[in-house]
């Protein structure tokens, strides 16, 4: 066992994936030289030199359309989008070309590329630098999106993301690099679409992904303190989402609180909700409840940010309220 | 409201969620009148005889014989002048959430129970689910969630109370049997309703009731000699071990009348009953009917009362009546061999007395010689809610004094 922090965990799952196949390249802005703008290529162009892994000018849908072409002309693009905000300028080269490649050439071809795009609010960056984004892309048939929690699923997610022949999203929530945890000497590669059950639970069902699962583990200690068991999933992949994990987990509690930082009016908790309420009908003994942050941009100062995002009092008053 | 062509399996007891269809006795297109039998029903506790409750014309019949079907569902149509339900033959029936349970299988999908007074019934799809199934009438409970929604556990403490109320089907040593634990290959072997729910009514039993044990032995030499000598009298109702422990259980509740208690809705029933219930072994399953008034009755009495229970419940021809009341039963496995039974206690009930088989034992008289007696195991258990370990050997005690001096059973029971 070693303790690792988030950000060298992607650091590692990029050099591990460019070691294993050389049609793994690097590109953003900032990426190479720099190492990025939070540090998660440090070291790779030593290693691997500026052919595999470089700079581009400050334009996301430069770096988007390049990457779309590269994938399908034969390599592994992984770009980086330095903030989830930006997401917006790479619509068309995601939506409309890589999303729909496979479709349209009937099979005949794919796009494999990575995009990493850091989400999350909490470092006071104001409202164009801290939205959660990821619903709109999960809405998008052909992409997919994943959404590591923790070091040893921000490796294994990367690297099945790197390996995957379709297009896909990888959100880091920003505040999370930083955050250190044990994991293997031997980090696996985890499947895309596989939720993860990180506490056992028999009254409610928690579900959340990236940073906010740790809200809903914190949640989860402070109810069973009062005797309220709850059940905590990180679903790892939003698009496509583990369903039946979920639906099992339903089935035994009964409740179920969907959890996240995106904006809750149509957010991912608005699909999982409806999901649960159609095929988990004769389970629910309570409302689905949802927590998300309120129906504003986010705000830059630190108070009201703090107020803004979803936080374990939150989560419990939710609970509550579907036990009541 | 019920569809009036259609036949439906009737609820015969407060508990029964589904009925075996066990034989059709019309064809379709057959003319009944009134009264006649259309099916019988079999449920956990008794065979029943469904008549036709007005003349009609069967139309055809939806339900094969040996198939279980909840309560409520539409097992034939007919038309008839009639309205859709035929009456029940049982005492005690209860007409209850048809319209409920009749939703599986209706094709309009799944709604709300009938509003009462136009009113909506608020409950949770789980609530909706499980009522379904237990067949529940929704309307009759009071939720405690928000606006008075009726939750899970609100559907599940009602039903919790009325198997309280109305012990059925038996508790027993080997139905453990019915515990599944998928573990390996294997055949499974398909259940009955009558075993299904008794696996589920027995492991709610050991696992709400606290239970715990007392153990006595008795020796009945003396009892067996009566019993040989008075069976000499062919005129006589032939009598049995077991007739002479329930006497001396009937007459230990009547000298012991606290011990006649159930526990109900967390407090302590007293039923001033001396009723006792008897395991009787039959060709569908155990069932454990209830003798009543044992304790101020006669041994012959007795013995032909507890001849006629036991012949009903073989021949399958138990009332939902005959399952009523009592607070303790008897069951007796000492014609097959066993030294001692310790038994689950019948659900609804607090106390079942285990009699295993007598052994012949060399026991020292009073100058020390030995002395070949014949001795019988005894296991009471009981329920810790509402008896305690003192009042439980004194019970005990009572029996086995009076089954030691059998001259004392034969006396009148004033």
């Amino acid at each position: 066992m070693t303790e690792i922090r988030y950000l060298r965990a992607i650091n590692m799952a990029l050099a591990d994936a460019m070691a294993e196949d050389d049609t793994v390249v690097v590109f953003g802005e900032d990426v190479s030289e720099a190492g990025g703008s939070f540090g998660a290529s440090r070291g790779l162009r030593d290693r691997f030199g500026p052919d595999r892994i470089f700079d581009t000018p400050i334009s996301e849908a430069a770096i988007a359309g390049a990457a779309v072409g590269v994938a399908m002309s034969g390599l592994r693009p992984v770009i980086e989008i330095m903030f989830m905000d930006f997401i917006t300028l790479t619509m068309d080269a995601l939506v409309n070309q890589a999303a729909k490649a496979r479709f349209m050439f009937g099979g005949q071809g794919s796009v494999p590329m990575v995009l990493r795009t850091p989400h999350g609010a909490g470092l006071g960056a104001g409202p164009q630098h801290s939205q959660c984004l990821e619903a709109w892309l999960a809405h998008v048939p052909g992409l997919k999106v994943v959404c590591p929690s923790d070091p040893a699923s921000a490796y294994g997610l990367l690297r099945a993301a790197i390996r995957d022949p379709d297009p896909v999203i990888m959100v880091e929530n920003k505040a999370l690099y930083g955050m250190k945890a044990e994991v293997a000497d031997e980090l696996p590669v985890l499947p895309i679409g596989k939720a993860a059950i990180l506490r056992r639970g028999k009254e409610v069902t928690l579900v959340s992904y990236g940073a906010s699962v740790h809200i809903c583990s914190a949640a989860a200690a402070q109810l069973e303190a009062d005797g309220i068991s709850a059940e905590v999933i990180d679903l790892r992949s939003l698009q496509p989402w583990d369903e039946a994990t979920v639906l099992e987990s339903l089935s035994s509690t009964h409740r179920l609180v969907v959890v996240h930082e995106a904006v809750e009016a149509f957010g991912p908790g608005a699909e999982i909700a409806a999901r649960m309420a159609d095929v988990g009908f004769d389970e629910l003994d309570g409302p689905i409840v949802r927590v998300g942050a309120p129906f504003m941009p986010v705000p830059f100062s630190k108070a009201l940010e703090g107020r803004y995002l979803p936080d374990a009092a939150k989560v419990v008053a939710a609970v509550r309220r579907t036990l009541a | 409201m019920s569809d009036p062509s259609a036949i439906l399996m009737p609820k015969l007891g407060l508990t029964m969620t589904e009925g075996v269809l066990a034989s059709w006795l019309v064809k379709p297109g057959e003319q009944v009148r009134e009264g006649q039998t259309i099916f019988v029903v079999e449920t956990e506790k008794i065979s029943t005889e469904v008549p036709a409750n007005a003349a009609g014309v069967i139309v055809e019949l939806l339900v094969g014989e040996g198939e279980t079907v909840p309560v409520g569902a539409t097992v034939a149509r007919w038309t008839s002048a009639g309205a859709g339900l035929p009456p029940t033959t049982g005492r005690g029936a209860v007409p209850a959430a048809t319209d409920t349970a009749q939703i599986p299988h209706s094709q309009s999908g799944a709604h709300a129970p009938s509003p009462a007074a136009g009113e909506r019934v608020l409950a949770t799809p789980l609530a909706r689910r499980i009522a379904r199934t237990h067949g529940v009438d929704l309307r009759t409970l009071t939720g405690t969630g928000p606006r008075g929604r009726i939750k899970a556990a609100d559907v599940e403490a009602t039903i919790v109370a009325s198997a309280a109320k109305g012990p059925e089907s038996l508790a027993q040593g080997d139905a453990g049997a019915a515990q599944s634990g998928r573990v390996g290959p294997g055949r499974s072997r398909p259940l009955s309703g009558f075993q299904k729910t008794m696996a589920r009514r027995l492991t709610e039993a050991k696992q709400t009731i606290p239970h715990f044990y007392v153990l006595a032995t008795a020796d009945i030499t003396d009892l067996l000699e009566l019993r040989r000598r008075l069976n000499e009298d062919s005129a006589a109702p032939k009598v049995s071990v077991t007739h002479f422990i329930l006497i001396a259980v009937g007459r230990a509740l009547r000298d012991d009348p606290g011990f006649a208690a159930v526990w109900v809705d967390d407090g302590v029933l007293e039923l001033g009953t001396t009723d006792v219930g008897l395991a009787v072994d039959t060709p569908r399953g155990l069932l454990a009917p209830v003798v009543r008034d044992v304790g101020s009755r006669s041994l012959n009495g007795l013995a032909t009362e507890a001849e006629s229970v036991i012949e009903r419940a073989r021949s399958g021809a138990l009332l939902p009546d005959d399952f009523h009341g009592g607070a303790i039963t008897v069951s007796n496995v000492g014609m097959h061999g066993a030294a001692f039974l310790v038994p689950i206690i019948n659900p609804g009930q607090s106390a079942i007395l285990g009699v295993g088989a007598a052994s012949r034992v060399f026991r020292p008289d009073k100058q020390g010689a030995p002395r070949l007696r014949e001795e019988l195991g005894l296991v009471l258990s009981c329920d810790h809610r509402v008896t305690n370990g003192v009042s439980a050997a004194r019970f005990l005690n009572r029996i086995v004094a009076a089954l030691q001096n059998p001259l004392g059973l034969l006396r009148g029971s004033s």
